[in-house]
């Protein structure tokens, strides 16, 4: 829900010690009506406002399963670890893609890429976790997802369309809100191209209305919760604003021009990619695509090739995109999985899990393109070098965001949980 | 019962439904009167203890007043089977004379079987929800069966605890795998949910260092893990597949001992926090609240039977408390401690002599779980009318709180109250259960039942639902003779009947006269009949009461 309700419960969550997020809000309603303003919350949020202004997004491209390092961003020809795969020049001097990347080499001065991830986790959902939230999965805690945090920090009030969306299936636990609550969940849509689930009425605009207004009377009717009312009519009221709203046209891919949809292929990722592009265009602060099949572990050569032709136009044309529309700059774009893949091809010509040594991308949001961070050794078995973990990953990503990675969040049980518990971003990016 | 008007069809059928439970309960007399009269003096005994702690010492702060009955079959029947009464139920409740009607209706939901069902799917969440893998989930159904039969057979929640503490199989047979299986048995994993789940207890956050304000140090965490390191995940052939698991024993060390979660390892290591890839320090197992210990090189078989005796064993009382503090959070709407899960020596408790009252006499009765909820529900506290979540510094049990429904309860209540019919499966496989139109609801609607309800917050995907779903505008076609509300336009050709016939099918109760006046009033400038009707129940499924148990 983004609206000035969230903004509250974000400071709330930041300030106000073990108390729960309901009381705070509660508190803060009372003593504003008290005092008859509310400017100190103004003043705590002052970052928070300013960050709004700015209007930071993030897109997270999310290659679900694993993508292989070394057919992508970390081909090694001429090396048994870099098997059938051969490499490209790109438009950094001296640096090379793999193959199946050709419009991605290309657009490789907007790309910084990172080829000295490594994590230890190498099972797909604990690893999934992992690169959504910095944290290993607990039994005891939900930790919420980067979008969700990035959503409450971020979102803006302007916006009609919900400030987190997630594009296509994936694993729902990864991308929610954890403890901060459902209302920073991921908005999924089911594929791009199509509106979201529910989100036309069964009757006609009138009817719609006619029927909000009959459900608003029956509601002063009786108000035997008025708490719990009052939170139930303003999300009836954000809904309803949203499906009705202009903004949702954002959803509607007819409405490029064709030359642009022909840009973006015509694919589902494709598709995906262009609706990303239009719903932080429309105001929405986070948005998540994925793209599934990484797992590898079969076939590695036809599957990736495969993969990286549904990728590399789609990817490139929305970097373009974004930089000729200006919005290059104030959105950061995050190409990642779960992990990579081993350098040892197995006997079925797949390749397994490897967290040890892995490649992920960024793009603007401040980062420098045209640039290689760190890398392999010759058969990509260690880094060489200093590695980045998840968490310098994560400081660099809020970094970009202008987003103060220390910030800490009250847990349900009383700890606080810093936005990333340690690592440090990745300087050499930024200059 | 003030406006008798809806219940007039009622009256006639009420007379020999109510004669028909009046003869059997007969029989059963003078066990009853027994049972009755503990559950009373308990029951009492819980509100003077609640006085003397609380109310006696806050004398401005003003006690809600007691409910209806209407409101307190609405709740009851929300609380015990996870539903609305039915309006025979409701019949039968509110016609009846009796002085201890309230009692003998949750006399009478406790033995309905959707008593261990709604339940069943409660600790379904406790245990799922924490899941790590959601591969974990290929065991929920045969979690949510166990407890189910379970619960509605009476077993004590220690018998339960040790079920599962102890379980072994194949995890898509043997329902009391799910909480190991969710943790893909991993000692560390398994250790922290046990202790969470059954002693409400969260001693894994002493796991990686130890903290100043922990009771609990990070050797005892690990101790405590020491009685689970010889599970061990097996993958196992499912339908022709090899995509099972079962939980099995491990006898032999396994030849590699990597970062891999539920491989097994016949001893338990403390991590070397400087040196995190070296082996760590032999842990002996150890039960942190009673320090009673194994020695090690006990077998998986010996470590888990122990930890289960000693953990639901009655010297330490944490066990009772822990189950007491979470039904009591459920019925009344706050625990003693919150969150639910997070108790123990050094947390604040808001009653503590009540809890330790009611905890005692719980254990007392081998851990009796319908005992507990007769008795709760015989208080005074579960029958006052509900308030809003207090805030931190109004005095706590001066009301009951109203609650919003678990997903399986809403769904339940969304397809009865539109009388629409859903499949439970599409298609087979394990994870049939997960893609069912009801585990799709909840994965809209569904929360972890562990977070204090008024931090659990709506969605948009929710409320779009609701409005808009599919489901929801099957059961709005006033033009089908083959919907329910097709068939009342029908039957009732009275628009009051049937604004009060939709009232008490969504609300359980009648409407107020305002109500009716709004529904009325928009019924006569509808397009139709049949649509103006239509927009009322949208309505009515729509309102804040409808989610909510009040």
């Amino acid at each position: 829900m983004t609206s000035n309700f969230q903004h509250h419960v974000g400071v709330a969550v930041n300030r106000a010690g073990v108390i729960g997020r309901r009381d705070f809000v509660r508190g803060l309603s009372l003593a504003s009506a008290a005092a008859g303003s509310l400017a100190w919350t103004d003043l705590l949020s002052l970052h928070a406002a300013e960050l709004r202004r700015r209007q930071m997004s993030c897109i997270l491209l999310w290659m679900q399963g694993g993508p292989s390092q070394f057919e992508t961003f970390d081909p090694k020809p001429g090396h048994e670890s870099g098997g059938e795969t051969k490499a490209i020049s790109t438009a950094i001097p001296g640096v090379q893609f793999a193959d199946n990347l050709p419009h991605l080499a290309k657009a490789a001065d907007r790309l910084a890429i990172v080829r000295s991830m490594s994590t230890k986790e190498g099972n797909h959902q604990r690893a999934s976790y992992l690169l959504h939230t910095s944290y290993v999965p607990l039994a005891s805690l939900r930790h919420p997802s980067v979008g969700s945090v990035i959503a409450q920090q971020l979102a803006s009030a302007a916006c009609e369309l919900p400030s987190f969306v997630r594009i296509g299936n994936g694993f729902a636990n990864t991308s929610n809100g954890g403890f901060l609550g459902s209302e920073f969940d991921a908005f999924a849509v089911q594929s791009a191209g199509q509106l979201p689930e529910n989100a036309q009425p069964s009757g006609s605009a009138e009817r719609f209305q006619q029927r909000l207004a009959l459900l608003s009377r029956m509601e002063q009717t009786a108000i035997a919760n008025p708490g719990a009312q009052q939170d139930h009519a303003k999300l009836y009221a954000h809904a309803a604003r949203m499906i009705q709203s202009s903004q949702m046209q954002a959803f509607d891919l007819s409405r490029e021009p064709d030359k642009v949809r022909e840009a973006y292929g015509k694919t589902s990722f494709g598709n995906a990619c262009l609706l990303a592009r239009r719903l932080v265009e429309s105001g929405v602060t986070c948005v998540e695509a994925a793209l599934p099949g990484w797992d590898t572990h079969f076939d590695n050569f036809t599957k990736t090739r495969s993969l990286c032709s549904q990728l590399d136009q789609p990817f490139a044309y929305l970097l373009k995109d974004l930089d000729e529309r200006g919005m290059l700059d104030r959105t950061l774009v995050v190409w990642m999985g779960e992990f990579g893949r081993s350098p040892r091809i197995n006997p079925r010509a797949g390749r397994d899990h490897f967290p040890r040594a892995f490649s992920v991308a960024l793009a603007g949001g401040g980062i420098r393109g045209g640039r290689v961070l760190g890398g392999t050794d010759r058969g990509g078995e260690e880094v060489a070098g200093p590695a980045v973990s998840e968490k310098d990953l994560f400081q660099t990503i809020y970094k970009s965001l202008g987003i103060d990675a220390a910030k800490e969040m009250m847990s349900p049980i009383g700890r606080p949980i810093k936005f990333v518990d340690g690592g440090r971003p990745v300087a050499e990016l930024f200059s | 019962m003030t406006t008798p008007k809806v219940f007039a069809w009622l009256l006639a059928t009420a007379g020999w439904l109510w004669s028909g439970v009046a003869l059997a309960g007969a029989t059963a007399e003078p066990a009853a009167s027994q049972a009755s009269a503990d559950r009373s003096a308990v029951a009492e005994k819980v509100d003077s203890l609640l006085a003397q702690e609380l109310y006696l010492k806050n004398p401005k702060s003003a006690l809600a007043p007691l409910v209806s009955d209407e409101v307190f079959l609405r709740r009851a029947a929300l609380d015990v089977i996870g539903i609305r009464p039915s309006q025979a139920q409701m019949a039968l409740f509110l016609l009846d004379p009796s002085a201890d009607r309230r009692q003998k209706l949750v006399d009478r939901l406790l033995a309905d079987p959707r008593f261990g069902r709604n339940w069943g799917r409660y600790w379904r969440d406790v245990v799922m929800y924490r899941r790590v893998e959601d591969r974990a989930l290929i065991s929920a159904a045969a979690l949510t069966t166990f407890l189910t039969d379970a619960l509605n057979d009476g077993q004590g929640w220690d018998q339960i605890a040790e079920t599962m503490i102890e379980a072994k199989g194949n995890v898509m047979e043997s329902g009391p795998t799910g909480l190991i299986m969710a943790q893909t048995a991993n000692a560390d994993d398994v250790a922290a949910e046990v202790s969470r789940i059954f002693l409400g207890i969260q001693i894994q956050c002493a796991q990686c260092h130890d903290h100043p304000t922990d009771r609990w140090k990070r050797e005892q965490f690990h101790q405590f893990a020491a009685f689970f390191p010889r599970m061990q995940l097996r993958p196992i052939q499912y339908q022709g597949m090899m995509r099972g698991f079962e939980v099995a024993s491990v006898q032999f060390e396994p030849r590699f001992r990597g970062p891999m979660p539920g491989r097994g390892s016949l001893e338990h290591y403390m991590p070397d926090l400087k040196n995190p890839s070296a082996k760590g320090q032999l842990m002996t197992p150890v039960f942190f609240a009673t320090g009673r210990k194994l020695p090690t090189g006990s077998s998986d078989d010996e470590r888990r039977t122990s930890i289960a005796e000693w953990i639901t064993a009655r010297e330490d009382g944490w066990f009772a408390k822990a189950f007491v503090n979470r039904v009591w959070a459920e019925l009344v709407g706050e625990g003693f401690y919150e969150p639910v899960d997070d108790m123990g020596p050094g947390k604040a408790c808001s009653a503590p002599a009540t809890l330790a009252y009611l905890a005692e006499q719980f254990a007392a009765r081998s851990y009796d779980v319908k005992w507990l909820y007769r008795t709760i529900m015989a208080t005074k506290l579960y029958a006052r009318e509900s308030r809003p979540r207090r805030t931190a510094n109004e005095m706590p049990f001066a009301a009951n709180c109203a609650q919003r429904l678990r997903g399986d309860q809403l769904f339940d209540m969304l397809t009865l109250s539109l009388g629409v019919e859903v499949p439970g499966y599409f298609g087979g496989g394990p994870y049939a259960a997960i893609s069912s139109p009801r585990a799709q609801f909840n994965t809209v609607f569904g929360y972890d039942p562990s977070q204090r309800r008024d931090e659990v917050s709506g969605s948009i995907s929710q409320v779009l639902s609701m409005m808009n779903s599919r489901l929801v505008s099957r059961g709005l076609d006033g033009h089908s003779t083959d919907t329910t509300l097709g068939r009342l336009l029908v039957q009732f050709k009275d628009d009051d009947t049937l604004i009060a016939e939709l009232f008490s099918r969504c609300l359980a109760r009648d409407p107020n006269g305002q109500e009716l006046t709004v529904c009325r009033e928009h019924v006569k400038h509808a397009g139709s009949r049949a649509e103006g009707f239509e927009d009322v129940l949208w309505g009515l499924v729509n309102r804040t009461e409808f989610i909510y148990r009040n």
